[in-house]
């Protein structure tokens, strides 16, 4: 049997839409397509189990669906997502039209945050032996970021060469001013090596759990 | 007496259970061998660590996080002794 593997939430896309992605989709299915009630639609793609194995493959083919939904490709619109977690699979359209349904109001909520928002990721890293003076740096990122962002989350300091590592959510209008400030900071600080990432689906902005199956 | 003995070292015993299960946590620790990975993905990506040493890196570190679940695992089961 079928199943619907789950990669976001799109909004005003119509049943059945299809993208044209460069990524192989997750699972079985050779497109991602769309599959509506009412306001919102589940971008997905056909899988034949309920319970996919995480592997880092199919891991990084559902960001890679999110990230090409996400800068749109192909002549696709870039599209606003309301990601989902790797792993969410309904077993039947029916199963997920009801949580489009039941999830309406939560869907809209997070649409209202992010519509016309992306999420990138900055990561500070000091080079080997350097000392540095992290709350200087801290500021001068904050004063330089913060204001071209809707908002901004700090990620965990894994490791201890590790100075900031934020993420923000950033509207389309604004890109090329924090693209700026990004560089700017960068080549302030000849002791750090600036990791620059997206745009990605704004998983760290949104806050929707829902069940699958 | 063998009871008497028997009661004044039982807490003593139970210190070294709960040593020795420290020891263990410390040892096989998963978020500091999760950090590890990331740390060693963050270095490749930036271009400080050639690719065959990631490799090699990440292979030995995702053996040691599944050592250290196991561990973990058989530690909360309780079916772990611990050998004195």
């Amino acid at each position: 049997m079928t199943h619907r593997y789950v990669y976001g939430i799109v909004e005003r896309d119509g049943n059945g839409r299809t993208f044209d992605l460069e990524t192989t989709p997750v699972g079985e299915g050779d497109e991602v397509y769309t599959i509506a009630h009412r306001r919102f639609a589940a971008v997905v793609s056909d899988i034949e189990t309920t319970d996919p194995e995480r592997t880092d493959e199919d891991a990084t083919r559902h960001d890679e669906v999110l990230r090409e939904l996400v800068e749109g490709s192909k002549g696709d619109d870039a599209q606003t997502v309301i990601p989902m977690r790797f792993g969410m699979v309904f077993e039947s359209d029916r199963a997920l039209k009801n949580v489009l349904r039941g999830a309406g109001p939560a869907f809209r909520r997070t649409m209202r945050e992010i519509d016309g928002c992306v999420e990138l990721g900055v990561k500070l890293v000091r080079e080997t032996d350097a000392e540095v003076d992290t709350e200087e740096i801290e500021q001068a990122v904050a004063e330089r970021l913060e204001p071209l962002a809707e908002s901004s989350v700090a990620n965990d300091r894994f490791s201890d060469r590790l100075v900031v590592n934020r993420s923000y959510l950033v509207s389309r209008e604004e890109r090329e001013a924090f693209d700026t400030a990004v560089a700017d900071l960068e080549a302030a600080h000849d002791t750090l090596l600036v990791q620059y990432a997206g745009p990605y689906a704004p998983y760290n902005f949104v806050d929707i759990q829902v069940g699958a199956v | 007496m063998f009871v008497i003995d028997d009661l004044l070292i039982r807490p003593f015993v139970g210190i070294v259970d709960a040593l020795h299960t420290l020891a263990l946590d410390e040892l096989y620790d998963i978020e500091a061998i999760e950090n590890d990975l990331k740390e060693n993905q963050l270095l490749y990506e930036l271009g400080e660590r050639s690719e065959a040493d990631y490799r090699e890196r990440k292979e030995a570190l995702e053996t040691d996080l599944e050592i250290a679940r196991d561990v973990h695992e058989e530690l909360a089961s309780g079916r772990v002794e611990v050998k004195r």
